[in-house]
């Protein structure tokens, strides 16, 4: 019963080292070459247009 | 001329040697981030995970994916991380985490400051019971007679800071629509391209609309009373927003303005209190006031060890730290006052090894008029390209009286003062306006003080408050053997001074005036004209 619990208790560690391990890969290669901010560049002309047919009240 | 001694790094940098690398002028971004070595590379890697937490939690609310959809300048806090990595070209050990510490706390604050508008916002939130207890105030105003209130029940919202200021840190190009919007509407394009962006927004009706009441302050020029006029006929005649109009005195070196100076800060208080029937509390103001005076106390240490050879918390987010704390804040928030001790120990521990940030420091040098720093990152550019130290910029000299902080019978009339002198005083105003003797004689001072041998004159095309006192400068300069540099700009509007004509103006006079080559020529040109 008690190497059942180790066991387990291993085998979900691993996973989460694991799991840790891919987070940070993935983040850390997603920092490093800046692909945050160069998606989000692609993505500002098609909110420009969305924000150009958004209609306003506009007076002074 | 005067000269100082030029230091040299004796420790070599970790990680790349040049930023230089990192801009790619096919890309509106960088093309990668800086390699700073392992230990700082991943502390800037944890940082960056913070403020993608920060933006992550901001969106997950729904209110907020709407307001993002509703509101054009929202676009730009997209661009926080990139907006992060201008403030940290080149830096590592305590400049790095100063830099971060600093800017990321008020990156948080910002977007509180945003999810507030927006719980209250007519169209978003649509929160009544928690808009009819804010009080709007403008982005270019102290906040101290809020001081006395209950941070819970009435809420301060300075609704242009997120929706102009801090947008265009983000994105440079992010104001050009609503400055295009006020020049069809007939404002002409000579003024100040801040309150005139401000005024567009309100003129595009894209500001969030929310408040019992709005206070609106004679901030720094016509260009302010003239946005402030357009918005607060907005605010009051459609929306229904009472607005009321803090005429504080412009000469605020004379004492006689002082009691008529304090009276508007009374009646604002009263005004207050009347549209948010909630009532100013003494105890709440002294615990502000003992807050404002410890920030004080940080601020003078900070400029103290900058005055060494060795400064630790320079370039804009140094300024933008005291913006935000001095200004937004005055006292109001217990916050502040953990992320100043920490700033203060980690400028400490950074002067006590003797940290430098670039190759060599050749020239030590004030930043002084109106400042575009935000949307560029050039007083890191300036250290590292030319190893001229950039010590204290005009908008970081702020107050460093002590104010009362007891409270007696005596303080609560002293207090209503002290608020009328730092409201007098606030960013900006204290240094245009009150005489050649803040703008002239303060800077020679702080040469003096700070051992500088040399001013970078920002000069505002749009700025009518200091193109008037050109010769002087140039004059008393001379007179005093200062290197003066003037950097023109237009503050935030790139179609007149792209960030490389900005730059090239630093070139040339290192060029042909001091007769010096670049430490690092990597970066003299930096293709990011394009670049958000």
């Amino acid at each position: 019963m008690k190497n059942k619990v180790l066991k387990a208790i291993g085998k979900l560690l691993f996973k989460l080292v694991i799991a840790g391990a891919a987070f940070f890969v993935i983040t850390f290669t997603v920092y490093m070459f800046n692909l945050d901010m160069k998606a989000t560049a692609m993505l500002a002309p098609f909110l420009e247009k969305w924000y150009d047919k958004l209609p306003h009240n506009q007076y002074i | 001329m005067k000269t100082v001694e030029k230091i040299v790094n004796p420790v070599k940098r970790a990680g790349e040697q040049s930023p230089g690398k990192i801009y790619d002028e096919k890309l509106k971004v960088r093309a990668r981030r800086e390699w700073r070595g392992l230990k700082d590379t991943l502390y800037d890697y944890t940082r960056w995970l913070y403020l993608m937490s920060v933006l992550g939690r901001f969106i997950i609310v729904p209110r907020n994916v709407k307001g993002f959809f509703r509101y054009r300048w929202m676009m730009s806090y997209l661009f926080v991380p990139h907006g992060m990595d201008k403030f940290t070209i080149g830096l590592r050990d305590e400049a790095l985490r100063i830099a971060h510490t600093s800017f990321n706390f008020v990156i948080a604050d910002v977007t509180q400051a945003i999810a507030n508008c927006f719980r209250g916002d007519r169209r978003v939130g649509n929160d009544k019971a928690y808009s009819d207890k804010c009080v709007i105030t403008d982005e270019n105003s102290m906040v101290t007679f809020m001081m006395g209130f209950d941070r819970d029940k009435v809420h301060t919202i300075l609704r242009e800071v997120p929706t102009m200021f801090a947008s265009n840190i983000f994105h440079q190009f992010n104001v050009m629509h609503y400055l295009d919007i006020a020049q069809q509407y007939g404002i002409p394009g000579d003024v100040c391209p801040m309150p005139e962006a401000e005024a567009g927004i309100s003129i595009d009706d894209d500001f969030c609309v929310l408040g019992c009441c709005a206070v609106q302050n004679n901030t720094t020029c016509d260009g302010s009373l003239m946005g402030n006029g357009i918005i607060a006929k907005r605010l009051e005649r459609e929306y229904g927003i009472p607005t009321f109009q803090l005429a504080t005195p412009l000469r605020h070196k004379e004492p006689d303005v002082m009691d008529y100076a304090a009276r508007e800060i009374k009646k604002a208080i009263a005004f207050v209190e009347e549209h948010t029937g909630e009532h100013w509390d003494w105890d709440r103001y002294f615990a502000a006031a003992k807050r404002v005076n410890d920030a004080t106390r940080c601020r003078i240490a900070q400029l103290e060890i900058n005055s060494t050879p060795y400064p630790q918390f320079f370039g804009a987010a140094f300024s933008l730290y005291n913006d935000t704390n001095y200004m937004g804040n005055s006292g109001r928030d217990p916050k502040f006052v953990d992320i100043d001790h920490k700033l203060l120990k980690l400028a400490e521990q950074g002067y006590r090894e003797k940290r430098m940030y670039a190759k060599e420091y050749r020239h030590r040098c004030i930043v002084w008029g109106v400042q575009p720093q935000y949307t560029i990152d050039m007083l890191y550019w300036l250290v590292q390209c030319w190893g001229v130290m950039p010590l204290a910029d005009m908008l970081s000299i702020i107050n460093t009286d002590m104010i009362a902080d007891e409270d007696t019978p005596a303080n609560r009339e002293q207090a209503y003062r002290d608020m009328a002198m730092l409201n007098m005083e606030m960013i900006m105003r204290n240094h245009t306006h009150g005489g050649y003797k803040v703008l002239l004689d303060d800077l020679w001072e702080l040469c003096e003080k700070m051992n500088a041998d040399m001013v970078m004159m920002w000069e505002h095309m749009s700025c009518k408050a200091l193109t008037g006192m050109h010769g002087m400068f140039e004059e008393q300069a001379r007179e005093r053997g200062i290197h003066i540099m003037w950097v023109s700009h237009d503050l935030c509007d790139p179609r007149v001074f792209t960030r490389q004509a900005i730059r090239d103006q630093v070139n040339q006079y290192m060029r042909t005036v001091m007769r010096e080559e670049p430490l690092d020529p990597s970066i003299e040109i930096v293709p990011d004209n394009e670049a958000y």
